[in-house]
């Protein structure tokens, strides 16, 4: 321990240098030269990944942007109180046993009537071109807005009727005469005489919000789809993450991080959550399969099974990230609780947990937007099935089947007709904007939390 | 300085015993990072412990209010008295011995929570006011004890994190004070401090000494020599020397002691 006198000769230090400041000796040449090599392969890095985003950004909002409007025809109908009401009482049970094929009867019997009315030259073109126009879901639209209001029978009603899915198609640019001339499903002439009607203005292109209100729709009719259903199955699926997985989450990361003994049994915990966070998720939805139908019992397709497959999902990243942010917090923060005499519960919840709080609210909306994210263990658990009809509010609704948007998407995307691709963009939009808005809410809090402190 | 210590010394009954150690070891694993250590700290005394770094002082200063069961691989052995109940008892529930022996620490850690806040935590969880307006005056008093209420009355709502460096220390030093302790260790409390702060501290550690027993692990000789009227030297883990401070910087009796204050090891 006894130094000894700093009076070493100083000269005696080995490969000394020698050379002018102003000049750079070759040493230090190469070392900027890596440094400015490294700062390139940086820039490029950051490039690469801005154009992937542009890219991928820019394919979706084109393909997708047209999700969000829809044509319609707008067209007087006569609601022939023969044909919709035979007993001609407007008792609405007794009309619901008119099938919507009669409402299609009227419906083209209005289309016939617009394109006389207006003079328009029909040669060469079919009637099934003609009721080709509209849609295959008009008939059920007019239907449901008679039912609902029996008096119109008897009337003659203005209505905007969806028009098909190349129709539409062809007022967005999807569909080409030249793509037309390829087509089984229309013509050039049907088209044409779109276009006459358009021209003459019964056309109308709008904000699509049946989009986002609206159920799936069968393979036929892509301009009815919508999202509602998979929206709602989401939102549901997320309130049961977020319900599960944040307390059960975040109480283990505290138990773990701040509790536990430091032994070989929290070591293996600890290595296998981490496993857990490396499970490939559609092994999650085999395990939710077995597990929560098969063996507990639980309905297929319902938010509430999806919901605890992804919080299964989503505890690891819960976890990992809670725990990371309970270490960063400094340990004299939590000396300075324990000098003053505060047990290790109030150390951890008065001061540790508060100044975690930032890192911890993060990983959550992490975790949260990977489960929103998730399609393949839904698709295992009945999820990708095609359902009409909303479930019912909370907490019932949980255990109705709905849809999820990312398996909406993976749906739509397998269809025949493209409309459904544009459809299937549509949803990615929803989902990027659900996302987005999860990131932002994140960044949010983060900030919030910060700012105390 | 030397009336002082004098003056103190008369003052000094065997009755005065704050805490008592006997044969304390410490461990850290298989490390015996503190040997023997055998001694005396009397009540409203300042007691400073020197030493190289590693010697030990710390972890005995930390052994004192049980700071080191949250250091998963330390033991202790021995027998450490707080007015003769021993605080290593299976009975003593440490959170109660950390309210009588407050603790400071070697950089400010205020809570980042108001400059009230802060004081007030320590009589807020162990229940010592029954109103906000007790509150108040505990607050107002651990301040005015730790030098800091006319710097801060006006701001007490303002976070403590935002002080200055010494003003943080006397802040840590008015929350240590406000749960009302008997004893109040200090590991190198001026360690992160300029000159003029550390100045204030060692005046206000001076004032302290008058309600508490003081004890101060400091790596400055002359910060020793300046505040303290008793003096531990640790080497190596062991108690090399204790003694009146006066004694130990004017006339040690061991030659390690002597090497170390002529600042020939360390």
């Amino acid at each position: 321990m006894t130094d000894l006198p700093l009076s070493q000769p100083a000269a005696a230090m080995p490969g000394r240098r020698t050379g002018s400041l102003l000049a750079q000796d070759d040493r230090t040449r190469r070392r900027n030269a890596a440094e400015s090599r490294f700062r390139l392969y940086g820039v490029i890095a950051i490039a690469i990944s801005m154009i992937a985003l542009v890219v991928l950004l820019a394919t979706i909002l084109t393909g997708g942007a047209g999700a969000f409007r829809q044509t319609y025809l707008n067209i007087p109908v006569t609601l022939d109180a023969e044909v919709l009401d035979p007993n001609g009482n407007r008792d609405p049970a007794e009309m619901a046993k008119v099938l919507t094929l009669a409402y299609g009867r009227v419906l083209d019997a209005a289309v016939d009537g617009t394109i006389a009315r207006h003079g328009i030259q029909i040669e060469g073109l079919s009637e099934a071109d003609i009721d080709g126009l509209i849609s295959r879901e008009a008939s059920a639209q007019v239907r449901d807005r008679v039912l609902a209001n029996p008096e119109l029978v008897g009337q003659t009603v203005e209505f905007d009727v969806l028009v098909g899915g190349r129709i539409d198609g062809y007022f967005k640019g999807r569909v080409t005469m030249d793509s037309a001339e390829r087509d089984s499903n229309t013509s050039p002439q049907q088209l044409m005489l779109a276009q006459e009607l358009a021209d003459r203005g019964e056309m109308v292109t709008r904000f699509n919000w049946n989009f986002l209100t609206n159920a799936d729709a069968s393979d036929q009719r892509p301009e009815a789809a919508g999202v509602g259903v998979a929206i709602l199955g989401s939102l549901y699926m997320m309130l049961v993450v977020l319900v599960l997985s944040v307390p059960i989450g975040v109480a283990a990361s505290i138990y773990l991080e701040e509790f536990a003994p430091k032994n070989r049994l929290t070591d293996i915990i600890e290595v296998n959550i981490s496993n857990l966070a490396a499970v490939p998720s559609i092994v999650f939805g085999i395990l939710g399969l077995a597990a929560f139908i098969n063996f507990a019992g639980l309905p297929q397709s319902a938010p509430i099974v999806g919901g605890l497959v992804l919080t299964l999902m989503t505890l690891p990243t819960i976890i990992i990230s809670t725990r990371a942010a309970l270490k960063a917090v400094p340990p004299s923060i939590r000396d300075a609780a324990l000098g003053v005499g505060a047990s290790k519960m109030q150390s951890v919840f008065h001061h540790v947990l508060p100044l975690a709080m930032p890192g911890i609210l993060t990983g959550t909306i992490i975790g949260l937007a990977q489960a929103l994210g998730e399609t393949a263990p839904l698709l295992l658990i009945g999820m990708v099935a095609f359902v009409r009809n909303f479930p019912d509010g909370l907490p019932g609704g949980l255990m109705d089947p709905a849809s999820a948007l990312p398996v909406q998407v993976f749906n739509w995307t397998q269809r025949s007709d493209p409309a459904f691709i544009e459809r299937a963009s549509g949803a990615i939009i929803v989902l990027l904007i659900f996302l987005l808005c999860m990131n932002l809410l994140a960044i949010w809090l983060r900030r919030r939390f910060e700012r105390r402190w | 300085m030397y009336d002082t210590n004098r003056r103190v010394e008369t003052a000094v009954t065997p009755d005065d015993i704050k805490i008592q150690a006997r044969k304390v070891q410490v461990y850290y694993g298989d490390k015996h990072a503190l040997k023997d250590v055998d001694v005396d700290i009397l009540d409203k005394t300042v007691t400073a412990f020197i030493g190289p770094s590693g010697c030990g002082k710390s972890t005995f200063l930390r052994c004192i209010n049980r700071m080191n069961d949250t250091i998963p691989i330390a033991r202790v052995e021995g027998q450490i008295l707080l007015d003769n109940e021993d605080v290593y008892d299976r009975r003593v529930d440490p959170v109660q011995l950390r309210a009588k022996v407050g603790m400071v620490f070697q950089k400010p850690n205020p809570f980042p929570k108001s400059i009230y806040d802060n004081v007030a935590y320590g009589p807020r969880i162990h229940g010592l006011a029954r109103n906000r307006s007790e509150l108040d005056g505990i607050v107002e008093k651990a301040l005015r004890g730790a030098a800091l209420w006319n710097e801060v009355k006006d701001r007490l709502q303002e976070p403590g994190t935002g002080l200055s460096g010494g003003q943080q220390q006397r802040l840590c030093i008015a929350r240590a004070v406000a749960t009302s302790p008997e004893v109040l260790l200090m590991d190198e409390p001026c360690s992160a401090l300029d000159p003029i702060a550390t100045a204030q501290v060692e005046d206000l550690i001076e004032e302290l000494r008058e309600q508490f027993s003081v004890v101060i692990v400091t790596h400055s000789m002359q910060q020793a020599a300046r505040v303290s009227q008793k003096t531990a030297f640790f080497h190596l883990g062991n108690l090399v020397e204790y003694g009146d401070t006066d004694d130990i910087f004017t006339r040690p009796r061991d030659s390690r002691t002597e090497a170390y204050i002529s600042g020939r090891i360390g």
